[in-house]
């Protein structure tokens, strides 16, 4: 795990014996989870293993079934509103519906707990917004119409948006769906540098395992209703683990590339989906 | 000031924070010709009728001077109170609306198409038919009460279903058929009511803004006043609560007492106007919209005051061809709204169809 010294250590989210789920139904327990400043935590296993539960719990939209979530050293529950909304903010798999926004109107929202009774934002939160979308790189897209943009360009906005509300700990759902290539790469390294130059706490889930190997300082691996292993992409990302993970034919993953091998014979076979 | 912006975007220094340009003179210009256009409203609905009145009599009339002229009691009992109902009943219309579609996610919603005007009017034909029998009158405050009461009920059946249901649309049928079985059973009451109130109550039952008095605007007008003020304070939140409800949770907005307020303020201003001129179709779903177009933005505190005025002037509007265009026959406010409102509709619809698919 990476330190970052000039920030004092301490966890800014912290889990303990977490249990997780929804309307009663526990989906994943037992989850201790640690969140410090400058790391890149990254949740990676199957679909509907409950990684996004996880995140939706720890940001506070789902109650937790047992166990408590703390920010910084406060149970989560008992922090108001807008102090957690200084603390954590979200970038969901949501999609979402406009009308008439601008994208800077978007990105302005995540002022929201810094602002007014009526919300109108500062001169120095506008500067704030330009900063948060020069950095995503959507700042040309500032007067556009939020509805008018591609998939990928609503995304990094999205991002923009969390990054503006300034939190210490930033949750992300699936960032880099949506995305190409280029912008999944450049992504992963704008939120390696929020986390690495500007302390920020990143906890998030990724499908695509050769960019969770590279973004991620601690990965945490969920099946089947629990936390199997968690641990630096060296401890992680070995052949066995992932195979059983994933439930891969043992010798799919290449732990030197990273690369997946696909089955002889079957074109669409179970390592491909692994990747997707 | 990062190092990693300062390499990639060099550009950003010479565009100092600036975004959103231009959209104060537009605001501007619209507010401007809104106001402008409320004005020639009012002016025309104290000028056109049975009874011409020129417009240089009016600032006479209206300061106190031809007590004794049969234009002074036009002006003063009957054009006055109806046009001020109409122009603070049709705001608040327009906030409703946009209150509703706010809190529903939903670009058709409207006080009338989710039913709650209808619902409201069911309440208070009850209390007026059956709890005060035939002797008594009732009072402004209990129409109110019973309206509120009727609002209410039939928005908590509206958010039960649309917990259920994903589509935008079906939740309008949904609202669309409560607001017949609402309107059906007051149909019922007013059959077998025995009265000679029944011609008033069924004039009202369909909407106009006709017979309210000078004691009932002053009430409307308290109402609406307090009503309008809360929905603005509310903007902030309600800017939030357009990235949908899990978004606004994480930025901060207290997402269960501001659905509260929402439900309890679009209540108020829904049953105010169903109170005192019945039920009016089509305007809460479209003002928003019109005010947003014109407007060019959503942000709702640009929007909230524009809505207001949109909806002013429409219903002034309306109400000035419902009593004119076949005088001295005179139509229900509704159907000249429905005429103007529904082509809005229609066209929401179109162009979301589009947008999605």
């Amino acid at each position: 795990m990476r330190q970052t010294p000039d920030h004092i250590p301490g966890a800014f989210v912290e889990t303990r014996d977490l249990a997780v789920g929804y309307e009663g139904q526990v989906l994943v327990d037992g989850i201790q989870l640690q969140v410090r400043s400058g790391q890149v935590v990254t949740l990676v296993g199957p679909n509907g293993a409950g990684k996004s539960t996880i995140l939706k719990t720890v940001a506070g939209q789902l109650d937790a079934l047992g166990g408590c979530v703390l920010l910084r050293g406060k149970n989560l529950c008992q922090v108001p509103v807008r102090a957690r909304a200084q603390e954590i903010s979200v970038m969901l798999t949501d999609r979402v519906h406009t009308e008439l926004l601008t994208c800077a109107d978007i990105v302005e929202m995540g002022r929201y707990p810094y602002t007014g009774r009526l919300g109108a934002p500062t001169p120095e939160d506008r500067h704030k917004v330009r900063e948060a979308m020069g950095l995503l790189r959507v700042w040309d897209l500032r007067d556009h119409d939020f509805m008018q943009l591609s998939d990928g360009q609503r995304q990094r906005v999205l991002l923009a948006r969390a990054v503006c509300q300034e939190p210490r700990t930033l949750i992300l759902d699936e960032p880099t769906s949506h995305l190409d290539v280029r912008y999944q790469i450049e992504l992963l390294s704008v939120l390696r540098h929020l986390a690495h130059d500007q302390g920020l706490g990143i906890l998030m889930t990724l499908h695509e395992l050769p960019l969770a190997r590279r973004v991620s300082d601690w990965l945490v691996c969920v099946k089947e209703g629990r936390i199997t292993l968690q641990g630096t992409p060296e401890q992680v990302f070995v052949p066995s683990v992932i195979d059983d993970l994933y439930d891969l034919v043992p010798g799919s993953y290449d732990a030197l590339t990273g690369d997946v091998a696909l089955p002889e014979g079957t074109g669409n076979g179970r390592g491909a989906h692994a990747q997707a | 000031m990062s190092p990693h912006r300062a390499e990639n975007d060099v550009r950003l220094d010479s565009a100092e924070g600036a975004y959103g340009e231009g959209r104060e003179s537009r605001a501007l210009c619209v507010y401007a010709a809104l106001i402008a256009l409320l004005v020639s409203a009012l002016a025309a609905n104290l000028c056109v009728g049975t009874v011409g009145v020129p417009l240089d009599r009016i600032v006479p009339i209206l300061t106190g001077r031809f007590q004794d002229e049969v234009a002074y009691q036009v002006i003063w009992n009957i054009r006055l109170p109806r046009l001020c109902a109409a122009a603070l009943l049709g705001g608040a219309l327009g906030l409703a609306g946009l209150l509703l579609q706010t809190l529903f996610a939903n670009p058709i919603a409207g006080p009338y198409i989710l039913g709650i005007s209808n619902g409201a009017k069911l309440a208070v034909a009850v209390v007026m038919i059956l709890v005060l029998g035939e002797e008594r009158a009732m009072s402004s405050w209990m129409s109110l009460f019973a309206a509120f009461c009727g609002s209410l009920l039939t928005m908590m059946a509206v958010l039960a279903v649309s917990g259920r249901v994903r589509s935008a649309s079906t939740l309008v049928i949904v609202g669309v058929m409560i607001g017949y079985v609402c309107s059906a059973a007051t149909d019922i009451l007013i059959t077998f009511a025995s009265d000679a109130n029944i011609v008033n109550l069924h004039n009202w039952s369909l909407g106009s803004f006709s017979g309210i008095n000078g004691g009932q605007v002053m009430l409307i007008a308290v109402v609406v006043g307090v009503g309008a003020v809360v929905t603005f304070l509310l903007s902030k939140p309600l800017g939030a609560y357009q990235l949908g409800e899990a978004y606004a949770e994480s930025m901060g907005v207290n997402v269960r007492s501001f659905r509260i307020s929402v439900i309890v303020i679009s209540s108020v201003l829904a049953s105010c106007v169903t109170a005192f001129a019945g039920p009016i179709s089509f305007v809460g779903v479209a003002v928003p919209h019109v005010a947003r177009r014109l407007l060019k933005t959503s942000r709702p505190h640009v929007v909230i005051p524009a809505a207001f005025l949109t909806g002013s002037v429409a219903c002034l509007v309306c109400d000035l061809l419902a009593r004119t265009l076949f005088a001295p026959v005179e139509l229900t406010v509704s159907t000249v709204t429905a005429v103007f409102g529904a082509p809005v509709v229609i066209w929401v619809l179109l162009r979301r169809r589009r947008q999605v698919g």
